[in-house]
């Protein structure tokens, strides 16, 4: 036997699995079909996925534009810190928002430590799992979405997509465009632990508040609706 | 970590000591199928999830030369460095090697249960690192010099009372009470939180390795992992071959049974795939990552008769609806898993030699297979590890013995028949008088705890014999009379087909040698009441109200008024 583990793990393997071409292998995953996903709960994408994202304990706004977006951000953090400064990732979406309208302050760049509020413009919004997508990288930092107090993040509404299946199918024809990211990251809620005798706590390592802006033509009724089968 | 699984019983014994701990278990087993089955009906397409992820998996095991060749092609695409582990020691040797290369003296480690496997932790710091377990509940248990108890919830066996006394003795943070859950939260946010920014290694386990892109699928709810893997320079992925899948969506499919069974959660807090170092315009994560794959016996398995054990997903939803875990607890088992899947991996991954009790620390109640979201026969491999205990001789003689006798009479039926009613009729005799024996000839472990109630007086295969002859007769009756009133002109009345109870009659039922299920017995508290062999009066419930139509275990009335 080799001396080396990886020729001795591989002939292991080799000698337990069936030897098959790759196209066959391939054919033979491509016959097992495709998994179920969880029902959505509404019909509508965008209600559907604001539902699922008060059900994981984020909280939620709907604006139409970008001008939206900044209106948002500024309310958010009068409300929580009385103030008008946050740190967002180097994002041409984000840098391209009318932040002056709204006297909000963004400092582009990583979180330091301290910082309680950082902003982070999504890929993708999950409507199945109530989940945003970000890609690290200089337009989202990862300690970004970990680091702070308080996590913001903009999904654009069409850029939203019904389940994971469909997720991934537009991570891929990303990364086919810009290669491949260091992290690909589905959030779906505050941090939070049950460690301690199963009681749920929020803010266990990363952020405590998880808080989804959704830009863009949305029903009307959408949040309304979602607070309604959220139950929250 | 050092294996105590030989000394189970003992270990069982000891466990059943403290009442504290009992009940905490006892609501853990309560409460955690209740939060599954709700998550479970409420995705509603449990079945067909669980069979098209089986099958992938079994696809991926059966090609796994292929699919583990193409996952590490893709893993060094991307600028990982890629290291294969035959066994623990070597894995341990590799990862120190990594932190000596970086002069790493302090590292952040996620969860990972196949560390626990190797002893990583106790490894490390021997030469002399400062290892810190960042997932909260290993925090705990690290600080408390434990290993856990459950896979998804390592600390769940201590109290809030516990951890904080811990807390208290632990972190020199002054005066303060930690009141509330969430004050002992944040009090380890803040320690936890300033290792991270110090860590010059993180170390991370994996829930999937992907081969179509070479990423790693992380899953967790306080998003630790994610600061390991994105805030030291160097991150370490430890996991084992037998977490391959062919692409990125058959991750995510597995992870609806993951997050399900594990947790009751729809989705977790954070799922991450990591695929190497950081790229050149990027900020912040880190500049080297090591993915270690270890075998410790996986090929082994793959190549035996236990290769379904290798399609688990570690969500621990069989320790939660095991009777048996519930009872004794994680500790028992004496190493890294317990509850079913441990009862199987452990003899597998250690020796069955060494292990041998665990395969027996089983009631063949099947909950584990029925919620297993990987559909692994788990009572099946549980009883084919027995066998093979048997076979090896592993097994006490007297039990041997005892089984090919049982074998034996079993071949022959009508000594089966004449046997088990002789003494089932015996035991009546003995004990119709009190209703239960208080002690029995090589039944003392049920004795200990419990009464054994005495049988009615019949087998129950005599009892059905005679239900089926009173029902012919009774159908004969029927059809007689029906032709007799058909020659006078009047309809019938209905007779009970062979298939149908009789309401005005007792009803019989119980396992075919007459004894009554575990846990039907009487604990062993005063005497054993008023209890009286034989049968039930006809017509009439034990209350005196008249009887149902349905079938009524065949325990006696003494058994059945002390059971309302
Ligand atoms: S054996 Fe099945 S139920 Fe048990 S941990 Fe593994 S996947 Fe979960």
């Amino acid at each position: 036997m080799s001396d080396n583990p990886r020729a001795r793990i591989f002939a292991r393997v080799e000698q337990a699995s069936g030897t098959a071409d790759t196209d066959v292998i391939a054919r033979e995953l491509a016959a097992l079909g495709t998994a179920p996903g969880a029902d959505l709960p509404a019909q509508d994408l965008a209600t559907a996925f604001l539902a699922n994202v008060l059900k994981n304990f984020g909280s939620a706004d709907c604006v139409a534009n970008r001008s939206g977006v900044v209106k948002a951000v500024a309310e958010y953090l009068y409300l929580h810190f009385r103030s008008h400064r946050l740190v967002a990732g180097n994002d041409p979406h984000l840098a391209a928002m009318p932040w002056r309208e709204a006297g909000v302050l963004p400092r582009f760049g990583t979180v330091e430590p301290g910082e309680p509020v950082t902003l982070s413009y999504a890929l993708l919004g999950v409507a199945e799992i109530g989940a945003t997508v970000t890609l690290t990288g200089k337009a989202n930092p990862a300690a970004n979405n970990l680091l702070s107090e308080h996590h913001i993040v903009v999904v654009d509404s069409a850029r939203l997509v019904s389940d994971m299946e469909h997720a991934w199918e537009a991570i891929n024809q990303e990364m086919t465009r810009t290669g491949r990211p260091r992290g690909i990251n589905f959030i779906a809620g505050p941090s939070s632990t049950a460690d301690i005798e199963g009681k749920l706590v929020y803010g266990a390592h990363g952020p405590r508040n998880w808080h989804v802006i959704l830009m863009g033509d949305v029903p009307a009724s959408a949040l309304e609706e979602a607070h309604a089968l959220a139950g929250r | 970590m050092k294996q105590t699984s030989d000394t189970f019983l003992d270990n069982a014994h000891a466990a059943l000591q403290d009442p504290d701990k009992i009940q905490r278990r006892d609501i853990m087993a309560l409460f955690t199928p209740i939060i599954r089955d709700a998550a479970m009906n409420s995705f509603g397409h449990f079945e067909e999830l669980r069979q098209h992820v089986k099958q992938v998996k079994q696809h991926t095991l059966t090609h796994l030369d292929h699919y583990l060749a193409r996952f590490e092609q893709q893993a060094l695409h991307n600028g990982n460095h890629v290291h294969f582990a035959d066994d623990g020691d070597q894995m341990n040797s590799i990862v120190l090697d990594i932190c000596q290369q970086h002069s790493a003296r302090r590292i952040a480690k996620g969860k990972s249960m196949v560390t626990e496997e190797t002893g990583l932790n106790d490894f490390l710091k021997r030469a002399g690192l400062r290892v810190m377990e960042t997932d909260l509940g290993e925090y705990i248990i690290q600080q408390a010099g434990e290993t856990p108890s459950h896979i998804v919830g390592p600390a769940l066996h201590k109290s809030a009372a516990e951890i904080r006394e811990l807390f208290l003795a632990k972190h020199d943070l002054g005066e303060r009470d930690l009141a509330e859950t969430a004050d002992m939260v944040g009090e380890a946010r803040r320690v936890l939180r300033e290792h991270f920014l110090k860590a010059e290694v993180g170390i991370i386990g994996a829930n999937a390795l992907i081969a179509e892109n070479g990423y790693s699928m992380l899953v967790t709810n306080e998003g630790n992992g994610d600061l390991c893997a994105n805030l030291p320079n160097v991150l370490i992925v430890c996991t084992t071959l037998d977490r391959v899948l062919p692409r990125a969506s058959d991750a995510t499919a597995m992870l609806r049974l993951l997050v399900r069974s594990a947790t009751g959660q729809p989705q977790t807090c954070y799922t991450s795939f990591y695929s190497g170092p950081r790229r050149e315009p990027d900020t912040d994560g880190p500049l080297e990552t090591h993915i270690v794959l270890l075998d410790n016996r996986r090929t082994e398995i793959l190549a035996s008769d236990y290769r379904e054990m290798l399609q688990c997903i570690r969500c621990g939803a069989c320790l939660n609806h095991c009777p048996i875990y519930a009872g004794v607890g994680g500790h028992a088992y004496g190493w890294v898993y317990p509850g079913p899947m441990g009862s199987i991996l452990t003899p597998l991954l250690t020796s069955l030699e060494q292990s041998k009790a665990l395969p027996n620390a089983c009631t063949s109640c099947g909950r584990c297979g029925e919620v297993c979201p990987a559909d692994i026969p788990l009572p099946e491999l549980l009883r084919n590890l027995r066998h093979d205990e048997t076979r090896q001789k592993l097994s006490p003689p007297r039990w041997r013995l005892g089984l090919r006798l049982h074998a034996w009479v079993a071949r022959h039926p009508m000594l089966y028949h004449t046997l088990t009613g002789l003494g089932i009729f015996a035991m009546y005799l003995l004990g119709r008088r009190k209703g239960g024996f208080a002690r029995l000839p090589m039944a003392a472990g049920w004795t200990s705890q419990r009464d054994f109630p005495a049988p009615q007086g019949r087998t129950f295969m005599h009892q059905y014999a005679a239900l089926q002859r009173e029902n012919e007769a009774r159908a004969h009756k029927g059809r007689l009379a029906a032709q007799q009133t058909a020659a006078q002109g009047t309809p019938a009345p209905q007779p009970s087909g062979p298939d149908r109870v009789a309401p005005d009659r007792p009803e019989t039922g119980g396992d075919t040698s007459g004894r009554a299920a575990p846990g039907r017995g009487k604990p062993r508290r005063g005497k054993p009441g008023r209890a009286r062999p034989g049968r039930a009066r006809p017509g009439r419930s034990e209350s005196g109200r008249p009887g149902p139509g349905r079938i009524e275990p065949s325990l006696g009335e003494g058994w059945q008024d002390d059971e309302r």
